[in-house]
């Protein structure tokens, strides 16, 4: 998994690509942890180049948005590929986290949040 | 059933710990690609495999022959039978966590096997010769079949 970084604003926008499995999560969880350590994070994951995922990355991005939730802070994914929305749906994320097609779309709804 | 002189077929055994799992995993989505399965097949059938594995190792009770899987991919669907010593389980059978929960009640566990038996058009289980005997299905192209939800 290969996260890059960069800044809109206020808001930080992480690009993600790999996969996000039981033998990744724990990288993915311990390198994106410290970035959002701050009062009222925004977040936005840019999934489009994560091409799996399993319950293991369900449960660190579920993480991530509890952590960013209790800091009053704001998250939201774009460009999902759909066998990984169809997982995020079965799972219910999709009524508890903002998912947006575009990039641009999450950015502005962090950025506003 | 499929002529299987056509059926492309993929053969492993896996021990259950996280880094055998994730190599596994690779190997499996590199056969599924190159036999021409369509994405949400080839993710599903690898989800599966990475859901029932990550179970085995950890709640499997350490057993210390690998795990045996084999993964069949016929024109309509693509097949999986999965073997293991490890102590009896029915993944059908396993208690579901509330999906509709919000965030602060959100459980950790379960999910994976919720997933299981969404993701599959077919899931049979049983208990023979001391070992665990899961096949499963899931149908390739758009035609979404879901059977065990």
């Amino acid at each position: 998994m290969v996260i890059t970084e960069h800044t809109h604003g206020r808001v930080l926008l992480l690009t993600a690509s790999g996969r996000l499995d039981g033998s990744t999560s724990a990288a993915f969880t311990a390198r994106i942890e410290p970035l959002i350590s701050g009062n009222e994070p925004r977040l936005v994951l840019d999934f489009a180049g994560v091409d799996f995922i399993s319950s293991a990355g369900l449960r660190a991005v579920l993480s991530l948005f509890k952590q960013i939730k209790a800091a009053r802070g704001a998250f939201a994914l774009c460009a999902v590929q759909p066998p990984v929305l169809e997982v995020l749906d079965i799972s219910g994320f999709t009524n508890l986290i903002p998912i947006h097609a575009e990039r641009a779309a999450a950015l502005a709804a962090v950025s506003l949040d | 059933m499929a002529d299987a002189k056509l059926d492309a077929q993929f053969a492993a055994e896996v021990v259950a710990d996280a880094a055998a799992i994730g190599n596994f995993t690779l190997r499996t989505t590199d056969f599924l690609k190159a036999a021409g399965v369509d994405a949400r097949a080839v993710h599903h059938v690898v989800l599966v495999l990475e859901e029932v594995l990550t179970n085995l190792a950890t709640h499997g009770g350490a057993p210390t022959e690998p795990a045996r899987v084999r993964i069949t991919v016929e024109p309509a669907r693509v097949a999986g039978e999965i073997i293991d010593a490890g102590a009896q389980f029915d993944p059908r059978r396993a208690p579901r966590p509330d999906v509709k929960a919000g965030v602060n009640d959100r459980l950790v566990g379960g999910l994976g096997l919720v997933l299981v038996n969404r993701l599959t058009s077919e899931l049979d289980y049983a208990r023979q010769d001391g070992r665990n005997r899961l096949v499963f299905s899931v149908a390739r192209s758009a035609a979404h079949v879901h059977g065990n939800g």
